[in-house]
Order: C-alpha cells, then structure tokens, then sequence
C-alpha cells in the first residue's frame, strides 16, 4: 500500500500547529537574537540581547521572583479554601446544590471587569472596603503600600480562581470509590482521621492535576496586575509577563522582549517539571 | 462475638412507594455464634444488601437485628463492632502494613501494648508477618486482601466478620489457600464468619451452613449436604451442584410414582395427598449410574454425547424429548447409541409448583 496521501489528512493539523506554535516559537527565538525597528527592520545582533538580559537586568530576575511568590501563594490559598470548599458541599447538606452553584460564580465572571470592581472596591478614599474600616479607625493603603498592594493581587487572584479548584476538586470527591469510607467508618476512624487517612491520599492525583493546573494559569497572571495596580506602585506588583509586556508593547524593543520571553518559557518548562516531580513524590509517595 | 438474630428483617429501597419493591423479603433467622455462614445466590438477589443490614450502612425497611439480645438496628456501622471485608482490598495507602493492622485498635484508644500484642498475632495468623514493616500499597492484591481481614481480626469484640465476594480479585490457587486460612481463623479464634458468594463451590467449601437467596427472598438455609441432596425448591436444585439438578416434567401416578414420558419411576415420597397430579421430578446427575441388573427404575435413553472432564464423565443423554446428565466413572464403557440409567428412589426429589414435596 502507499500511503504518500496521508499527508492531505495530516496536512489541516499540521497546519494548525505550525501556524498557532511552532513559528511563533522560532520566530520568538529569531527576534531574540535582533534588534527589531522599523528602520532597521530585524538586524542580526547576536547573544546581545542574552547577555543584556543576564548581565544588566535586575528588574526582569525581581519580577520573575515576585511572580513565584504570587503563585505559589495564590495557588496554595486557592487549594486549600477550594478544597475546604469542594470537602462541604460534598456531603450531604442542605441546599447543596445551591452551594454548589454559588462557589462557581467568581469564575464565569469576566477576570478585567471584575478587576476593575474590585480595585473601585479597595479605592482607598472613595471605595467600600475602607469606608467599612472606617468603623475601626483605619485606613489600610490597599493600592499603593507595596505590600499591601501584593495582598490585594492575591485575594482578588484566590477569589477570581478558587472557584476552579473547587470545581476540579469537587469532581474529584465525586469520583472516588465508596468502600475505602466504609471500611475506615467499621475500623471506627474519626472525621479528622478519615480526611488524613482516606481522603486525602485518594484525592492526591487529582490534587497533583489541579496544582499543576492552576500553577500554569498562575503564572500568566497579568490582567489582574494591569488593572489593579499596573505593577505600581513602583514595580512592587510587577510580574514577569506584565514586564515583558511593557518592554515589549509599551517601549516596542521587540527583540529583548523576545529574549525575556524565551528565556522565562524555559525557566518555566523546568520548574515545573521539576514541581511536578516533587509534588508526585510528596503525595503519592511512589 | 455473639449470637446474631435477624427478625423478621426486610428492605426495599422505595419504602414509600405505595406498592414498595423489595430488595430483600422479610425473614427471619439466627446465626450462632463462632460459625461459617455463606449466602449464596446469583447477582442482584439482595446478598449484599442483608450484609449490608447487618454491618449497619443500610437500615432495614422493617424488623430488628439483635446481637446477643441487644437491639443494634438505630446502631451506627461503627458503634455495632462489626468488621466488613469489601470485594475490592481496602488499604490505607500511606501507612505500613503494621499500622494498617493496629488502625482499629489505635481509634479506639487501645494501649500500645495490646495493640501490639494483637497486630503480632494477627499478622502470624495471615503470613503477613514479613511484611509489618513495608508500606501497605507495595503488596499484591491479595495480600492487601488480607489486610483489609486483618484489620476484623485485629479486634477481640467483633460480633462477626463480614466478607462481600472478598475473592473476587484473587487468583485461583491462591483462592483455595485463602479459604483454608479463613477456616483456621474461624477455629482460631472463633469469630463468626459470614461471607456473601455467587460462587457455589465457595460456599460449599467453605460453610457451614449456607443461605440460598434468590429474588430478594430466603430460599433455603441448610448444610452444603442438605442442599445438595435434598434441594427445597427447583431453583436451589438448579444453582446448586455442576451440572444442575436433573428436573423432568411429569405426572403422578401412584401413591410414591411418577411417570416420565410412559416410563414408571418409583421414590420415595409420599404423593398420595398432592392436589394436582403435575409434579416436577429432580435427580442428580451424581446419582444416575448405568443399569447394571434393576429391574425397577430403569430408563433406556439415546447417548447424545459422553464427556471426559478429567475425574468423571459426563453423559448427556435424550429421552423424548427431555435431556439427561449423569455423572459417570471415568473408567466405564458407554455404548455411544442407546443406554439404561438406573434412578435410585431414595435419592429422588419431587416437587410441586417448585417447590420440595
């Protein structure tokens, strides 16, 4: 048999992926080795651009940092409510159904419309959140104390994205097999022992799946960033892609925002690889 | 352990349906202490659900259960000191073998002493005492299996043990070990071992005494011989013994006879107070030999087919228009046309609307 027309069936995806990844991808890896303007057009400059990037830039390696921080945090705040969550509604109780609707509200909002509530919310004279405080005497500089203006990012981040967890999480409660709750019921378990015990361990793949998830999403964090505080005040909430975006968009210095984005696509294929790795072998012990 | 009365239990899972479907049918029944029990019957006749009634995760529609007198029916699973054993292994996956073992004793605040004491036995008991300090999930299944038992045994007070097709993923060889070590637990220590099967050859090796269900109901209790040889029903005949109980269509015709297709057979049973003279007759296949000089009870069949299984052959035979299997020495000649059987009167059973007369 020939089978030289299996190119014409492969050719509609092929082209897809070539289109959508793999140009980009080696154009990014192209532009990161040029100067890119509309005078020049893309000039050959060499490692350039790398050597600027590790040499000479302390805000990009600041970013990435702050980045870390933010979501590791978000999304360990995010799993543990979600999974506080998801453990509630999981048991029978009353409204249940209700609950469970509710929970998942945040994420079919719109992530920059309600950005923008939230940052009339924690306007510091004209928004709600303080003139409650008011009650107590204070008056906390949400937006523009450096960091308290990381706080903000992270609740209106946990907020915005909880309700993921829980969805996954949720699903993964439902899922799981009946006898192993029973038995440890008859072995006469307490509830906090079955959480340890039953619950928890059973949840760990799927624990590991939304971690890794939302660890992903987390660390394009970027909307919420440029409407909350636009990174300010300084460049105390400024996060790696909200960086690149500035060099890239605002300054239009095309090229060293390539290599920003190159090199932080492979920092981040890396570490979490590496988290992966570490987190399978932290809950599932194999 | 204790004394295990089921009184006048029943169960549907739409009680309040003006016309409730019973998954189990009300009955009756006691289980003594320090035995064997098997209920038998085949998938969806309500086995699992009067385990479950008695471990406490599903409560009766009506009746009482009563361990020693005392009423546990409101009792929670947890509070009736009962073990259960799934038909999949149940584990906890991040502890050791040991610890998995001592889980039921350390929530309930036994010393670590006793608990240790007990884990030791146990573990002897089920050759897992090699395995104590290796964590739980790196065993086979049916060493996982075993634990799931141990963690019942582990405790002194269990009323009983209760195993729902606890063999199921276990490889045949290791089956039959299985059972003999759940045989010696059961003399061991004299905990009253109750264990839900569809497979008969389980239950009869392994019983004492064993529970036919079928339909939601009770159809028969009685020691494997019992059920082999004296079978109440048509059903219990029919699941019970490979290949099934012979059953031919027939008439009465004397006060211990029936007539199969114009042939007298004699038995016996007294048919002289039947209303009806339709009656169904049931030999086993075991019981049917080739006629050597009988002049009574005799048939002649057509030889359809004869089998080697191995320890016996199995002849198939036609009489008319009914089939009959009979289970011979493998050692004897069958002429491959026609055959005399002989059927022994003491052995035969009559049934009326299927049920034993």
């Amino acid at each position: 048999m020939n089978f030289k027309h299996k190119y014409v069936f492969l050719f509609p995806g092929l082209f897809v992926l070539i289109g959508i990844l793999i140009f980009p991808i080696i154009f990014v890896v192209r532009l990161s080795l040029s100067g890119w303007n509309s005078y020049n057009g893309l000039n050959f400059i060499g490692l350039e651009n790398y050597i600027r990037l590790f040499t000479d830039d302390p805000r990009f390696w600041e970013s990435f940092i702050r980045l870390s921080f933010l979501s590791v945090t978000t999304v360990t705040l995010q799993y543990v409510i979600g999974f506080a969550l998801a453990h509630m509604v999981w048991k029978e109780i009353k409204f249940q159904r209700f609950f469970r609707v509710l929970f998942l509200i945040p994420m079919m909002t719109t992530p920059v419309i309600m950005t923008v509530i939230w940052r009339t919310f924690f306007h510091e004279s004209l928004g709600p959140v303080n003139d409650l405080l008011q009650i107590f005497d204070v008056a906390p500089k949400w937006l523009t104390d450096p960091t308290l203006a990381k706080i903000t990012v992270i609740i209106v981040e946990v907020w915005q994205w909880t309700p993921f967890m829980f969805l996954l999480l949720l699903a993964g409660l439902l899922s799981l097999p009946k006898e192993p709750f029973l038995a440890a019921a008859i072995d006469g378990a307490s509830p906090i022992r079955k959480f340890i015990y039953v619950t928890f361990p059973l949840m760990a793949p799927i624990s590991i799946g939304a971690i890794i998830i939302r660890l992903i999403e987390a660390s394009k964090i970027m909307d919420t960033v440029y409407v909350l505080t636009s990174g300010g005040p300084g460049t105390s909430t400024e996060t790696s892609s909200f960086y690149i975006f500035i060099k890239g968009l605002r300054e239009f210095q095309m090229g060293y925002a390539a290599s920003m984005s190159f090199t932080y696509l492979i920092i981040m294929i890396i570490s979490l690889t590496v988290i992966a790795k570490v987190l399978t072998k932290l809950l599932l012990k194999d | 352990m204790s004394k295990i009365n089921l009184n006048k239990i029943s169960h549907s899972y739409n009680p309040n349906d003006p016309n409730p479907t019973y998954a189990l049918n009300p009955f009756s029944m006691v289980w003594e202490d320090g035995k064997r029990y098997a209920i038998l019957g085949p998938s969806g006749c309500g086995k699992t659900t009067m385990l479950n009634i008695v471990s406490g995760l599903v409560r009766p529609s009506s009746g009482k259960i009563l361990f020693d007198e005392k009423d546990v029916t409101d009792l929670k699973t947890e509070s009736r000191n009962i073990a259960q054993v799934f038909q999949f292994p149940v584990i906890y996956s991040t502890m050791t073998v040991y610890d998995n073992l001592a889980f039921p004793l350390r929530c309930r605040n036994f010393s670590q002493e006793i608990v240790e004491e007990r884990v030791n036995s146990v573990a002897e008991t089920l050759n897992l005492k090699s395995f104590l300090k290796l964590p739980a999930r790196k065993l086979t299944a049916d060493q996982k299996q075993l634990i799931s038992l141990g963690r019942g045994l582990v405790r002194e007070d269990v009323a009983a043990v209760l195993m729902d097709e606890p063999l199921t993923v276990i490889d045949p060889d290791l089956k039959f070990k299985l059972r003999r070590n759940l045989k010696e637990i059961n003399e061991k220590y004299k905990t009253t071992l109750v264990y839900v099967t569809h497979d008969q050859n389980e239950a009869m090796t392994f019983a004492d005494n064993i529970i036919v269900m079928s339909e939601g109901e009770v159809v028969q209790t009685g020691t494997p011989k019992e059920l082999f040889e004296r079978p109440k029903t048509t059903f219990v005949g029919y699941f019970i013994g490979s290949p099934a109980m012979n059953l031919f269509e027939s008439e009465t015709s004397s006060n211990n006879s029936v007539k199969i297709n114009d042939t007298l057979i004699k038995t016996s049973t007294d048919l002289s107070k039947l209303k009806n003279n339709k009656v169904k007759l049931g030999i086993r296949s075991e019981f049917i030999k080739i006629a050597e000089n009988q002049k009574e009870n005799v048939i002649s069949v057509d030889v359809e087919k004869v089998e080697d299984l191995g320890n016996y052959k199995l002849l198939t035979a036609k009489m008319g228009n009914l089939t009959i299997k009979s289970k011979i020495n493998r050692e004897t000649e069958v002429s491959s046309e026609k055959v005399n059987l002989y059927i022994p009167p003491e052995k035969c059973c009559v049934y009326e609307d299927e049920k034993l007369i």
